[in-house]
């Protein structure tokens, strides 16, 4: 049982609630933080964007009605806030949001575990098969397995709909599948 | 899956027994779905991809520390204070905590009332009852042992013995499945027994249940929406009529009546609780000759497989005479002393 539902967390932020407030702070802060970096490249920029956004989220708190599902919700609007402060602070050059996520969201080495459940997905060159998929792909597989979404938050957050997501997620499955048996094939064979 | 064109990657991951099998969750449908792929080799591309989904990738996160996250929220809340003066009030803190805790008090409750009535009623649920007297040994598909008392009844959802309703007395031996931390849960009609891998003892006579933990840890969620974790050696009943909780250390001074694998054992029960438990092992009625012959302390083991020899070890540990007709037993005072 959770003791602090997102839809309780919701209602009593609404109120204004300081307790309230700093409890959704403490759950969404972390993930926010992590994706925010993911598009930004940019830790500092980051934080000072999602501190801004937490502050207008409880100034504007009144304006926002009921929310079906608070994660999603976070996700897609800090995601939006943040692409708008990057485009300001890009001098005159524009930017489009999948150059963003072409050339920033990447995942490290440190970012995988080591222990992958489904043997035929080689842990040592994970990473690097993940940041060759498309942006759209990689982030399906971010907020899937790294940010624990439902399929139906991802569409959420992606502005996609449900079965879109579903083919993406296919897609990239897949070709890591497919990818990482290649690579434990060649470097049996370079062995011997 | 005669329809082919039913066939596609959104029923795989929506099917629970094509769950199970992708995370190796449960026997039955690891071999019906083991069976499936032999015999239709021209999908195994679809449900290698369907399997990879589900089972997906595991993520080292790394999130801010909890002491940078407190950090940055020190940094802000003085902002947020000017923008709404007045509304940061710690008096509030408290009465916050107690409508959540109500709130989701209510939600539980509609929860359970819910798997109550949608998951005990309907064609796919797999039920063993005992008859009077009668003791069985179950293995369930998740390598669970249940040992089910007489006059008892389990019963579960075909493709998820992991979540029963118990009415009666059993003895779990729950199969703890590490690498996916399944969890097992055992539901009365007054709470909710959530646990890992563990052994212990549910009683639901007498309105209301009693849970004593052997080995492990559980969690137990009463119906009234309190929640409680037990350690070994530990005894807990709750009863929905009376809201009545009672938790306790099992001592060697602590009354408590067990029944364990055929025998049951009394620690300084009297005997009125003795016999209504066999009252509802074997469906009998008991009678008294005098009240003061209800309170005669027992303490013990007493077999619980035969009534006969049942009866024949009260008789001497009491020392009282035991007339046993039909369904009836009368207990009275022994004359010969």
């Amino acid at each position: 049982m959770e003791l602090h539902s997102d839809e309780t967390l919701w209602y009593f932020f609404k109120k204004g609630e300081s307790s309230a407030f700093a409890v959704l702070f403490k759950k969404y802060y972390p993930q926010l933080h992590v994706y925010g970096i993911k598009i930004s490249n940019a830790p500092n920029l980051t934080e000072d964007c999602l501190q801004n956004f937490f502050v207008q989220l409880f100034e504007e708190r009144e304006k926002r009605g009921t929310i079906k599902n608070l994660k999603a919700y976070l996700f897609v609007s800090f995601k939006r806030s943040l692409i708008k402060h990057l485009k300001k602070n890009q001098d005159n050059v524009p930017i489009s949001e999948t150059q963003l996520f072409k050339s920033n969201f990447t995942i490290s080495a440190e970012e995988i575990c080591m222990h992958q459940e489904i043997q035929f997905l080689c842990t040592k060159t994970l990473h690097d098969l993940i940041n060759q998929l498309s942006p759209r792909q990689k982030e399906v597989i971010y907020l899937k397995y790294y940010s624990e979404m439902t399929t139906s938050d991802i569409a959420e957050v992606m502005d996609m709909n449900y079965q879109s997501v579903q083919n993406i997620l296919q897609k990239a499955m897949t070709k890591l599948r497919l990818a990482s048996q290649n690579q434990q094939i060649k470097s049996i064979l370079k062995k011997s | 899956m005669n329809k082919k064109h039913n066939f596609n990657l959104h029923y795989l991951l929506e099917n629970a027994s094509f769950v199970n099998w992708a995370k190796g969750l449960n026997k039955n449908d690891m071999e019906y779905w083991n069976n499936w792929i032999a015999d239709h080799p021209q999908h195994i591309e679809l449900v290698e991809s369907a399997k990879a989904i589900l089972i997906g990738i595991r993520f080292e996160p790394q999130f801010p520390d909890a002491q940078k996250v407190d950090k940055a929220l020190a940094k802000i809340l003085p902002k947020l204070r000017l923008a709404t003066i007045g509304a940061v009030n710690n008096k509030k803190f408290l009465p916050l905590k107690r409508v959540i805790t109500l709130l989701t008090a209510a939600v539980v409750l509609f929860l359970l009332s819910w798997t109550g009535l949608s998951l005990f009623n309907n064609y796919n649920t797999t039920v063993h009852k005992t008859n009077f007297g009668e003791i069985i040994d179950l293995k369930l598909s998740d390598g669970t042992t249940v040992v089910l008392n007489g006059n008892s009844e389990i019963s579960y959802k075909k493709d998820n013995p992991r979540l029963l309703y118990l009415k009666g007395e059993a003895y779990f031996k729950v199969k703890s499945i590490p690498s996916t931390d399944a969890k097992f849960w055992v539901l009365t009609n007054d709470l909710k027994v959530e646990v890992l891998g563990t052994q212990f003892h549910v009683n639901t006579r007498k309105k209301n249940t009693k849970v004593v933990l052997d080995e492990g840890s559980i969690h137990l969620e009463f119906k009234n929406g309190d929640v409680t974790k037990m350690i070994p050696g530990e005894l807990v009943s709750f009863s929905i009529d009376t809201e009545k909780v009672v938790h306790k250390k099992v001592t060697r001074e602590t009354p408590f009546a067990l029944w364990r694998g055929g025998t049951y054992t009394f620690n300084e029960i009297p005997l009125k609780e003795v016999m209504s438990n066999l009252e509802f092992t074997y469906g009998i009625q008991v009678k008294y000759e005098s009240e003061k012959l209800k309170e005669i302390p027992i303490s013990g083991g007493i077999p619980n497989q035969n009534l006969k020899i049942c009866i024949a070890a009260i008789e001497k540990a009491t020392d009282t005479r035991i007339i046993h007709t039909g369904n009836t037993i009368l207990i009275q005072e022994n004359i010969i002393n």
